[in-house]
């Protein structure tokens, strides 16, 4: 019924545009309207004005969203509004689930124009290997094209294609209560190593500062991945999947089991929303206050800080580094992408052109509003520049310190199993890291038998 | 109306079908209609899907792989633990869908007050209509390790808060408790619906004849709910075992938490895993499936009618 009545209403607007070109007239409009609703009823016959004509018009220009997106930046309107007429939808894809969108490829059609939302190792392969998506290389402008950082573009691009086009940007990273560190004794700054950072977190329960010393988010994406960065960044397989075998890995898996010991003891559960990947344990005890240090995306503890009693206690500094390591860590972009199904392509990429370079979103996104404090950044080079050329007197300094990081950072390889080796492995690796088994290095190496065993399964 | 009836009034309009008349045919087509496109064919759908190698992502047909999808999914332990933990589940639930609302029930049916009653049976029904997303919202927070009123309370008393969600032991019970409750008034209602059509001059007879009340329950009362009892054990039973939505909620994709069940191996297998094998994403459904169909056939036949 519901989509019965949005085709309704966009034949309508469709036949209202022609009405309005004075390319038909006002008979013809009605004509044309009180046909459409009734074929698509089922009911009449579409005649002289049936539906087809008119169906070919364009619709409006329509966005979906994933939710957090909106919930995060609440300028997006704001960009929505230069668009007339504009049907700006939330998107059903929750968990990461794009169900919806490959059904209606197969089906050779699109109810939206453009998903913003695109997490490029998440989902990205899949949705290509669907049809569900097309490179943007025919829409985008050359100019955004060669504003995008190198290595965030070099993200979003497969086979020398562009399939997604960056928006928002996540850098690992680490922060601190100095609330916290400050009444454990603790100098106010980042700690550079590990095993200072394991330190510190002791130094924190013990001092009765905090319950807990530190916390991670246990998918293995958001800790086992940039802990192994941190160490050496060039750690994929051929075929682009992690190196779970990897020395860097066994010792980011031994760094986890550690940080355990000063940590809160539900932090290996899943998370309160979104399938339980968001709302982990690691965000209430950090916006509890129960915890004094804390490695995820930058944007994370900035959320979690508005809850404190002083939100000017959070510090953000680089993730510490294993003695002799390469000291990089994980961002990835979440951004657009372009269904082969969807229609106004060329007015999609002018949407999305206003929308990445809105300044209101970035002010918001970095210095927050009163309803989120997301903090993440742009993904291009000229808006730095200007930012580093005339700053502006809201700029915190974390925008440079990720920006810094972003440049030591790599990107998680695109892959089909991108996002579900981690998932597939998660139990796996865990074992080690609740004592069940012994050898990391074993419990890793089976990780990679399970995922080349569901790989085989095709 | 007879067959013999209908026979005569088909071939009186001068065209039957199966004994019956065009006529008949038109009124009986919208039920039909819905009954095969909506139930049927989707049915048929998947027993045909399960026996294909039929790949989601990929668009192209499936190809006939006979029994190869099931006979995988068979000897993969996956299936048999995320069939046990599904059972164990309902095992978990099922009682108290019986228990707590059939007492309930008999404590509500003997207020005399007819405005004290009624009340009572407003409160109860409220968590049913509360939407699930709040209720999964307001459990989720009363179960919270860190934060939890739950675990606040344990505190309070002396005690030592336990991890209820998330993928622990204690998640299926804790869900199992949170369903009794959501559900408690509902199934209330069902047992206040057959308690109201004992007649009561039974239970006064056998209190003349010296019966105590635990008697009049166990001898006069339970047997005559019994059929109330009987549908809701099946119909919970079926909703039990496929519970999807919770287990996603309350503990994602994890292999190995005890929310993974057969219905979210299922659900992984074809429309997250690799190139989403919908084949065998169906012969996995259908394997649950046949085990609940032969567990609900032994429940029909515990609750048959006797004497």
């Amino acid at each position: 019924m519901i989509n019965r009545r949005e085709e309704e209403y966009l034949i309508q607007q469709a036949a209202r545009r022609e009405l309005l070109a004075g390319r038909i007239n006002r008979r013809d409009f009605i004509a044309r309207t009180l046909t459409s609703g009734l074929a698509l009823a089922g009911i009449g016959v579409a005649g002289k004005y049936g539906i087809s004509a008119a169906r070919a018009q364009d619709r409006p220009l329509t966005p979906t969203f994933y939710q957090w997106i909106e919930d995060l930046h609440p300028s997006i309107p704001q960009v929505n509004a230069q668009f007339p007429g504009i049907n700006y939808q939330i998107a059903p894809v929750e968990g990461f689930g794009i169900e919806r969108f490959v059904a209606e490829a197969q089906a050779g059609h699109s109810t939206w124009d453009v998903y913003v939302g695109q997490t490029p190792f998440v989902e990205m392969s899949a949705m290509i290997e669907a049809g569900v998506i097309e490179p943007w290389d025919d829409y985008i402008p050359q100019d955004v094209l060669d504003d995008m950082i190198p290595a965030i573009r070099e993200e979003n691009t497969i086979d020398g294609k562009l399939y997604g086009w960056p928006f928002l940007l996540d850098v690992i990273g680490m922060s601190w209560h100095s609330g916290i560190t400050t009444e454990a004794g603790l100098p106010d700054e980042a700690p550079e190593t590990w095993d200072t950072y394991l330190e510190n977190a002791k130094a924190i329960v013990e001092s009765g500062a905090a319950p807990y010393g530190a916390t991670f988010d246990a998918h293995g994406w958001r800790s086992l991945v940039p802990f192994a960065h941190s160490m050496n960044p060039d750690i994929y397989t051929p075929e682009g999947l992690f190196d779970f075998t990897s020395d860097a890995a066994v010792e980011a898996l031994i760094l986890m089991k550690k940080i355990m010991e000063v940590s809160h003891p539900d932090i290996l559960l899943a998370g309160a929303s979104d399938g339980g990947v968001n709302g982990t344990p690691d965000e209430v005890a950090f916006a509890a206050q129960r915890v004094g240090y804390y490695t995820k995306y930058f944007n994370a503890p900035l959320r979690m800080a508005q809850y404190w009693d002083n939100p000017a206690d959070l510090h953000l500094g680089p993730l510490p580094k294993f003695a002799g390591g390469a000291g990089s860590t994980v961002f990835w972009t979440t951004g657009c992408a372009l269904f082969k199904h969807g229609k106004n392509k060329e007015k999609v990429a002018e949407y999305i052109r206003a929308l990445t370079y809105d300044r209101q979103i970035w002010q918001d996104s970095i210095a927050g509003t009163e309803t989120s404090h997301p903090g993440q950044l742009p993904p291009y080079k000229s808006i730095y520049a200007e930012w580093d050329a005339n700053p502006p007197e809201w700029m915190p300094p974390f925008v440079s310190l990720v920006r810094s990081q972003l440049d030591r950072a790599r990107a998680i390889s695109n892959h089909l199993f991108g996002l579900q080796q981690f998932v597939i492995g998660q139990p796996i690796w865990e074992a080690y890291l609740k004592g069940e088994e012994s050898d990391p290095r074993a419990a890793l190496q089976r990780v990679v038998e399970a995922v080349q065993a569901e790989m085989s399964r095709g | 109306m007879t067959a013999v009836a209908q026979q005569r009034y088909g071939a009186a309009q001068g065209r039957s079908l199966f004994g019956l008349g065009l006529n008949t045919w038109l009124f009986l087509a919208p039920a039909l209609i819905f009954f095969l496109w909506y139930q049927v064919y989707p049915i048929v759908r998947v027993i045909w899907i399960s026996f294909t190698d039929f790949r989601f992502l990929t668009g192209e047909p499936g190809q006939w792989v006979g029994l190869d999808n099931y006979i995988e999914a068979l000897s993969d332990p996956l299936m048999w633990t995320s069939l046990w933990r599904a059972a164990l589940f309902t095992l978990m639930f099922l009682p108290g869908t019986i228990i707590f609302p059939l007492l309930l029930a008999i404590l509500v049916d003997r207020v005399k007050n007819q405005r004290l009653a009624t009340f009572y049976r407003v409160i109860l029904l409220i968590p049913a209509v509360i939407p699930s997303t709040l209720i999964f919202v307001l459990w989720k927070w009363m179960y919270n390790f860190q934060v939890g009123p739950v675990n606040l309370l344990i505190e309070t008393l002396g005690g030592t808060p336990q991890m209820w969600l998330g993928g622990t032991e204690l998640t299926l019970p804790s869900i199992a408790i949170m369903e009794i409750w959501w559900g408690l008034g509902y199934h209330t209602i069902f047992f206040l619906a057959g308690l109201a059509a004992i007649p009561k001059d039974l239970p006064e007879a056998a209190r003349l004849d010296g019966a105590n009340e635990w008697k009049i329950f166990w001898y006069v009362t339970l047997p005559r709910l019994q059929p109330i009892m009987a549908i809701l054990v099946v119909l919970r039973f079926g909703t039990a075992m496929a519970v999807i939505d919770e287990y996603l909620i309350f503990g994602g994709f994890n292999r190995d938490f005890p929310t993974y069940t057969w219905t979210i191996f299922m659900y992984d297998q074809a429309f997250q895993i690799g190139q989403w094998r919908q084949g065998f994403a169906a012969a996995i459904g259908m394997i649950g499936a046949m085990g609940m169909m032969i567990v609900v056939a032994g429940l029909l036949w515990i609750f048959r009618p006797k004497g």
